[in-house]
C-alpha cells in the first residue's frame, strides 16, 4: 500500500471518451467551502461512483453537474469549471432548463409525481412540447422496458404512480429520466431507501443501461460501488482524495485515507 | 404467578400508586375545558332546534287561517292583477325610454342647464327665503339686518358660481349665458333663467314631436291599462270582507290563548276562592267561534263574477299583443318591449288557468304540515308584519346570498389564488415579506368598518362611474341603487381574499419540494413546474381554500346588511347582467335586521331561527367538504 497524496486520476482506459470534464472546481455554501479544487473526468458508457463520508461534498458535486444547486440561495461556484461537450455549463449564456434536459437526475427518495404511471414517464417529453401521442406512447413503453418495469405495470399505466412499491417507484423515476434520452444520468444515493431485493434490481438496471449513458452514482454503500461502477472517486472534506479504477480502489488503494474508509475505520 | 395475582402492593412500598396526583388534576382541568366547549355547542344546537322547529306548525296554522278566511281565494285573482300591472309598467317604461332616447341631446342639455340653476338655488335658497321674509311682511325691515343678509347672499352666490357642475352637452356660450343670468339674479326673481326655460321648452317640444309617431302605441297601452279596472274593483271589495274575517279569527285565537293561561293559573292556585275567580274569568274569555261560513258563502257567490272578469281580461289582453309595435328604435326601449312580449304568453296562460283554479277552490281543503315546509323553502315572498298575510319564503333571501357569493367568489378566486401562486412560486423573499402580511392584514379590518367604506366610497364611486357617457356600454349602467349586489359582492371578495390566499398558499407550500426538484431535473421551466406539477398537486388544498372562502362569504353578516341594499325581492333577471346592480337581502342580513324587533315566540321569530338553522347546516356542510379536501391533500 503506497501512501501517495496525488489525487490526479489515473486513466485505466484511455480509449474511453470523456463526457463531463470537471476542472479545479471550487464551490461555496455561503462562506464555507464545500468543494476544493476538484478535477475529474466522467467517461461515456461507464458508471462512476462517488463515495465518501457524510458531508464530504459528493452530493454537492453531483448537483453541480446539472446545476440543481442554483436553487439553493447563497451557493456559488467560486473557481473552476464543468464542461459537457466542451461547453462550460456555468457560462451565463447557458439555459439551465435546456442543460437539465441532457443531464437527468434520480433522487435519494423516489419522487414520482402524483399522476399516473404513464404521465410520469411522459412528463419530460411533454415539457419539451412533444404532442404526438404515438411518439409519447412509444417512448413510454421503451423507457419502461429499459427500466425493467414494463411487465409489472403495462396493465395499469393509467393508475397513480403512488400505488407502486418503493423499488418500483425508484425504477419509475429512472424510466422517467431516461425517457428523454439524456447524455448523463446522475443518481443521488438511489437505493438508500430500498430493501436489498429492490436494490439489486436497480443495480442490475444501471449495469444494463450504462452502454447508452454516462452514469454517476453517489452511494454510501461500499459494496454497491464495487458492484456497479467502473470507476470510483473517494471524497473527503470537500476534496477528491483518490479517483481510479473501481477494482484498483477496492483492492489496492493508493491513499491511506481511502483504505481506512473502505475498510470501515471511519465514515 | 397465580399466587401473587391477588396480593396487593404493600401500602408503604415505593411502587404503590398514590391516590392523588398533581398530574391528574391538570389532566382533569384540561379535559373539563374541552368538554365545556362541546357542551356549549350541543346546547346551541338544541336551542336552535327547539326555537326553530316550532315554526312549521305555527306557520301551518297561519296558512290555514289564510285559507279559511278566504285570503287565498282573493290572491288567485290578485296575482293576475299584479302581473297585469307589471306588464303595464314595462310598456310605459318602454314608451318613455323610446321618447327620452330619441330626445337624448335635448334631455341632457335641459338637465344640465337645470343642474346649473339648481346648484345656484340650493346654495342661495335659505338666504333668499330670509331676505324675502324680512322684506315681505310689511313691517319695518331692519336695514342693518337686511344689509347683512344681502352680503350673505352675495357670498353664497360667489360660492355657488365657483362650484358649478360640468355641462358637456352645452356650448360654452350657452353655459356663459346661464352663469351671467345667475350672476345678476336678484333674490326677488321668480322666473327661471331664460335659457333654462327655453331648453326645457325645447325638450318638451322635442318629446312631443317624438311622441307623435308613437300615438298608436300610447293608445294601446292606455286601453290595456284600463282593461283590468273591473277586476281591480272586484278584488278590492272581496279584500275588505276577507280581511275582517281574518281579524275575527285572530281575535278568537288571542282570547283562546288568554283562556288557557287563566286555566293554567287556576290549576296552580291553592286558595279555592281565588281559583273560582280565575275559572270564572276564563269562562268569560271563552270566545264564541267566529262565523266564517257566512262571509265565505258570499265570497263563493262571487266565483262566476271573478271567472267572467278573468275571461274578459284574457280576451282583451290577447287582442292587445298584436297591436304592440314590432320593435322600437332605442336599445333600452326595445329591450323593455321585448321583455314585456316575452312575459305575455305566461300572463295569458295564467289568466286562462285562473277560472279553473277559482271554481275548484274551496276553503275546506286541509293544510298539511308539508305545505308549510314547501312554502318556506320555495316561497318567493318574505313578507312580514303586513296587513294582508305574512309569508316566510326564503327564496328571495337565498337568491340574494347566492348572487352576492357568486360576485364575491368571481373576484376573490382569481385574485386570492393568483396572488398565492405568485407569492409562493415566483416572488423574491423580500416581496413575500411585504405581500403576505399586507394581504393577511385585510382580515384584521372589522367588517363594519369595511361596510361603511363600502357605503361611502365604493357605492358612491360606482354610482358616479355608472352615469359616465363613456361607460354606458357596461350592462346594467347607469345603476339605480348605490347599494346593490355588486357592491356587497366586491366587499365580501375583499374579505374572503385573505382566507383564500392564506389557505391556498399553505396548500402550495405543502407540496413536497421533491416534486419541484424532480420536475426541474427533468428539464421543466419554472412556469411549467408551477402549472404542471405544483398546482395539480395542491389542487385539492386550493379547492378547500375556495370552499372555506365561500363559507366565509355566506356566513358574513355585517357587510351585506350595510351594503347589499336590503330589498327583499328576487332580483329581476330580465335585466341581464344589470341584475347584479340591483339591491338584495340575504339570509344572514335578515336575521340581524329583524330578530331584534320580533315578538318573542311569534311565528316570525321562529322563522328567523329556521333561517339560522339553514345557514348553520349550509356552512357546516361547506366546511366539512373543505376539510375532506384538506385531509386528502395532506395525506
Amino acid at each position: 500500500m503506497q501512501a501517495t497524496l496525488d489525487p490526479k486520476p489515473s486513466s485505466p482506459a484511455p480509449s474511453a471518451e470523456v463526457s463531463v470534464a470537471i476542472r479545479d472546481l471550487c464551490f461555496n455554501y455561503g462562506s464555507s467551502q464545500a468543494l476544493k479544487d476538484i478535477t475529474l473526468d466522467l467517461h461515456k458508457h461507464e458508471v462512476t461512483a462517488f463515495i465518501g463520508p457524510s458531508g464530504c461534498g459528493k452530493s454537492t458535486l453531483l448537483r453541480c453537474i446539472n446545476r440543481m444547486n442554483d436553487e439553493i440561495p447563497g451557493t456559488r461556484v467560486t473557481k473552476g469549471s464543468i464542461h459537457i461537450e466542451d461547453i462550460n455549463i456555468h457560462d451565463p449564456s447557458v439555459d439551465v432548463v435546456k442543460l437539465r434536459r441532457d443531464v437527468g437526475m434520480v433522487f435519494q427518495k423516489s419522487n414520482p409525481f402524483p399522476k399516473s404511471i404513464y404521465e410520469n414517464v411522459a412528463f419530460g417529453l411533454r415539457m419539451r412540447g412533444v404532442k404526438d401521442k404515438q411518439v409519447i406512447d412509444q417512448a413510454v413503453e421503451e423507457s419502461l422496458r429499459s427500466a425493467a418495469l414494463w411487465d409489472e405495470v403495462k396493465d395499469r399505466l393509467q393508475e397513480s404512480a403512488l400505488g407502486l412499491s418503493g423499488g418500483q417507484q425508484q425504477r419509475l423515476c429512472i424510466a422517467r429520466t431516461i425517457a428523454v434520452k439524456p447524455l448523463v444520468v446522475l443518481m443521488d444515493e438511489p437505493c438508500s431507501a430500498l430493501d436489498p431485493i429492490a436494490t439489486a434490481k436497480v443495480e442490475e438496471l444501471v449495469w444494463q443501461l450504462k452502454n447508452d449513458y454516462t452514469f454517476v452514482i453517489v452511494t454510501h454503500n461500499m459494496q454497491q460501488a464495487a458492484r456497479v461502477s467502473d470507476r470510483t472517486a473517494f471524497f473527503y472534506m470537500g476534496e477528491l482524495v483518490e479517483y481510479s479504477d473501481t477494482k484498483r480502489i477496492f483492492s489496492n488503494p493508493r491513499v491511506r485515507k481511502t483504505e481506512e474508509y473502505i475498510s470501515g475505520r471511519f465514515g | 404467578m397465580p399466587d401473587d395475582a391477588n396480593r396487593n402492593v404493600p401500602k408503604s412500598h415505593r411502587f404503590r400508586k398514590q391516590g392523588f396526583s398533581f398530574e391528574r388534576l391538570i389532566r382533569y382541568f384540561f379535559a373539563s375545558n374541552a368538554g365545556l366547549t362541546i357542551v356549549i355547542l350541543v346546547l346551541i344546537i338544541v336551542f336552535l332546534l327547539k326555537e326553530g322547529l316550532g315554526f312549521f306548525p305555527g306557520y301551518r296554522r297561519e296558512l290555514e287561517t289564510y285559507r279559511i278566511a278566504g285570503l287565498e281565494f282573493v290572491d288567485i285573482s290578485r296575482k293576475n292583477l299584479t302581473a297585469h300591472e307589471q306588464l303595464v309598467s314595462l310598456l310605459n317604461r318602454a314608451y318613455y325610454a323610446e321618447i327620452n332616447g330619441r330626445s337624448y341631446q335635448q334631455l341632457r342639455r335641459s338637465e344640465e342647464a337645470a343642474a346649473l340653476f339648481n346648484a345656484y338655488t340650493d346654495q342661495t335658497g335659505p338666504t333668499k327665503e330670509l331676505i324675502l321674509n324680512s322684506t315681505q311682511e310689511g313691517q319695518e325691515a331692519q336695514p342693518a339686518m337686511l344689509a347683512v343678509l344681502r352680503e350673505n347672499y352675495e357670498k353664497q352666490r360667489a360660492k355657488a358660481l365657483a362650484n358649478l357642475p360640468a355641462t358637456p352637452h352645452l356650448s360654452a356660450k350657452e353655459r356663459e349665458e346661464i352663469i351671467s343670468a345667475l350672476r345678476t339674479r336678484t333674490p326677488q326673481a321668480t322666473d327661471d333663467p331664460a335659457l333654462v326655460t327655453r331648453l326645457a321648452e325645447e325638450l318638451a317640444s322635442t318629446q312631443a314631436r317624438h311622441a307623435e309617431p308613437l300615438q298608436a302605441f300610447r293608445a294601446t297601452i292606455d286601453s290595456f291599462e284600463s282593461a283590468s279596472a273591473d277586476l281591480g274593483s272586484a278584488i278590492m271589495e272581496m279584500t275588505e270582507s276577507v280581511t275582517s274575517t281574518k281579524e275575527a279569527l285572530q281575535n278568537a285565537d288571542i282570547l283562546e290563548k288568554d283562556r288557557r293561561t287563566l286555566l293554567a293559573a287556576a290549576n296552580n292556585v291553592d286558595d279555592p276562592a281565588e281559583r273560582e275567580k280565575l275559572l270564572a274569568e276564563a269562562k268569560a274569555a271563552l270566545a264564541e267561534k267566529p262565523d266564517t261560513e257566512t262571509p265565505m258563502a258570499s265570497l263563493m257567490e262571487r266565483k262566476p263574477d271573478c271567472i267572467r272578469l278573468h275571461e274578459e281580461l284574457a280576451k282583451s289582453s290577447a287582442a292587445i299583443l298584436p297591436q304592440l309595435p314590432k320593435s322600437l328604435a332605442q336599445g333600452e326601449a326595445d329591450r323593455l318591449l321585448r321583455t314585456a312580449k316575452k312575459a305575455w304568453p305566461v300572463f295569458l296562460s295564467d289568466l286562462s288557468a285562473a277560472p279553473a283554479k277559482i271554481s275548484s277552490w274551496t276553503h275546506t281543503t286541509p293544510v298539511p304540515l308539508s305545505a308549510a315546509v314547501v312554502s318556506f323553502l320555495t316561497g318567493r315572498d318574505w313578507i312580514t308584519g303586513g296587513e294582508w298575510q305574512d309569508f316566510y319564503g326564503i327564496l328571495p333571501l337565498a337568491t340574494g346570498s347566492l348572487m352576492i357569493a357568486l360576485v364575491a367568489l368571481t373576484i376573490a378566486i382569481p385574485v386570492g389564488i393568483g396572488s398565492a401562486i405568485y407569492v409562493n412560486q415566483f416572488a423574491s423573499p423580500r416581496e413575500q415579506a411585504i405581500v403576505k402580511p399586507v394581504i393577511e392584514f385585510i382580515q384584521a379590518i372589522p367588517s363594519v368598518v369595511l361596510g361603511f367604506i363600502g357605503i361611502l366610497v365604493f357605492g358612491t364611486v360606482l354610482r358616479e362611474l355608472s352615469v359616465m357617457d363613456s361607460l354606458q356600454w357596461v350592462p346594467g349602467f347607469p345603476i339605480e341603487e348605490r347599494l346593490n349586489i355588486f357592491t356587497a359582492g366586491c366587499l365580501l371578495a375583499l374579505m374572503s381574499i385573505p382566507t383564500i390566499f392564506s389557505l391556498a398558499e399553505d396548500a402550495l407550500n405543502n407540496v413536497p419540494s421533491a416534486y419541484a426538484e424532480a420536475s426541474e431535473a427533468l428539464g421543466a421551466s419554472g412556469i411549467q413546474t408551477t402549472f404542471r406539477v405544483i398546482i395539480p398537486a395542491a389542487f385539492s388544498g386550493i379547492l378547500a381554500a375556495v370552499l372555506l372562502g365561500l363559507g366565509r362569504v355566506i356566513g358574513e353578516t355585517m357587510v351585506v346588511l350595510l351594503v347589499a341594499g336590503n330589498r327583499i325581492k328576487i332580483p329581476d333577471f330580465s335585466a341581464g347582467f344589470g341584475v347584479f346592480f340591483q339591491p338584495s337581502h340575504t339570509l344572514t342580513g335578515i336575521i340581524a335586521q329583524e330578530l331584534g324587533e320580533v315578538p318573542l315566540g311569534s311565528v316570525h321569530y321562529r322563522a328567523l331561527f329556521v333561517v339560522g338553522i339553514l345557514l348553520f347546516v349550509v356552512v357546516l356542510g361547506i366546511n366539512a367538504t373543505a376539510h375532506r379536501f384538506v385531509n386528502r391533500a395532506t395525506k
